[in-house]
């Protein structure tokens, strides 16, 4: 079955119509490249950070390199609780990227530390375990998001013994649930029978 | 209810449910993730995946104006219609309902307009103006003057006509859309890394 085809003028007005848009959308992204591009609000911390280029790089995405513009070393060092700058003091040297455990673009109240959106244990587990950091027993993939794995080392196997078999891999939800009002003895944890 | 609008509104809640179901299940592939799915290395896989699906889609437009002495390219155009519903309800699984930039907002409207405008044509119009020419055949069998068949098919007529605006949207709006999902897949390369 045949349509009427379309009046000749449609090809140059649409033409006409996507040029200008795609003019607009240009300019537009030299005036405010967050409307036109950001794929959400950025947090708190970075609200002040006015130049996508102050952390992203063309075709590579964000860098750690341009986050260390900022939080360098000496910030750290001057400003820091002494853990979390001795773990930071770690990444920069050893030159990993910082997009394991932060993120953006998630909105003004979002968190963007990996360990603060998702820690399932709660504050209690660095108080128990004398640690400052979620690396101290788990290792990150190189992927945000990506579901950590249990190390191997003495912090861990100390924390396992501790529990008399309540702590294993698989338990270890939100510590209060057991130890009520952060308390070191726990509450309502049965022994499991041989 | 005549057989063109009850196309009209089973397609209606077709195209809602097919949207809908596709937020959901973004939604669901979210759950118990720091990112939405849309923002994960996944949900960017399957940006590709529409996009890749969206391009078999010209093919048929490509054959039918390059091979004008051909016969009409059936094959292919069963392949425009599924790969045009299949390619934008990945990109609605890419995309969530987390559109934040104007231009990705932009480029979805303009994806919506020109699948949506195609299935109307394809499954409203052409049932419209397969019915306005039985019914004319028939009266005309009946022995009636071509001008009382006019009278009598008017309303027909009319909607028949009002359907035939999908013709001057799909292939159009079509110019824009690829222009505007060029900007996309550009400003997420220089902004998101390659």
């Amino acid at each position: 079955m045949a349509y009427p085809p379309l009046p000749t003028t449609v090809v140059p007005v649409v033409a006409m119509a996507t040029v200008v848009l795609v003019v607009w959308l240009g300019w537009g992204s030299f005036r405010d490249p967050e409307t036109l591009w950001a794929p959400g609000n950025l947090s708190r911390y970075h609200a002040d950070v006015a130049r996508c280029a102050s952390c992203h790089e063309p075709f590579r995405g964000p860098v750690s390199v341009r986050c260390i513009v900022c939080h360098s070393e000496t910030r750290f060092a001057e400003r820091a609780k002494p853990a979390v700058a001795t773990f930071h003091r770690e990444v920069i040297t050893q030159r990993k990227t910082c997009l394991v455990c932060h993120t953006e673009h998630r909105g003004a109240l979002a968190q963007i530390t990996a360990s603060a959106m998702f820690n399932p244990h709660g504050e209690f587990i660095f108080r128990a375990t004398g640690t400052g950091s979620c690396s101290a027993c788990h290792q990150f993939s190189a992927t945000f998001g990506d579901r950590p794995i249990l190390l191997d080392n003495e912090t861990v196997r100390r924390l396992l013994e501790k529990g008399g078999g309540a702590h294993r891999p698989g338990r270890m939800a939100n510590c209060l649930t057991c130890h009520t009002a952060g308390r070191f003895e726990s509450e309502g944890y049965e022994q499991p029978k041989e | 209810m005549t057989l063109v609008t009850r196309r009209l509104t089973t397609i209606i809640v077709l195209i809602i449910s097919a949207v809908g179901g596709a937020l959901l299940f973004e939604a669901l592939l979210s759950i118990g993730s720091p990112s939405p799915f849309a923002h994960t290395r996944q949900g960017h896989l399957m940006g590709w995946a529409g996009l890749g699906v969206i391009l078999l889609v010209f093919v048929y437009p490509i054959k039918k104006r390059l091979c004008r002495n051909d016969r009409w390219p059936r094959g292919w155009f069963q392949v425009h219609i599924t790969a045009g519903v299949i390619g934008p309800l990945l990109i609605v699984l890419h995309s969530g309902a987390h559109v934040h930039a104007l231009v990705p907002q932009l480029a979805l409207a303009a994806m919506a307009i020109v699948a949506v405008s195609g299935i109307v044509g394809q499954g409203v119009h052409y049932l419209a103006l397969r019915t306005l020419n039985d019914r004319r055949q028939q009266l005309h069998e009946q022995g009636l003057s071509p001008d009382e068949i006019d009278v009598r098919l008017r309303r027909m007529a009319a909607q028949e006509e009002g359907f035939r605006l999908w013709q001057a949207v799909h292939a159009p709006m079509t110019l824009i859309f690829l222009a505007l999902t060029a900007m996309h897949v550009a400003g997420a390369l220089y902004f998101g890394g390659m």
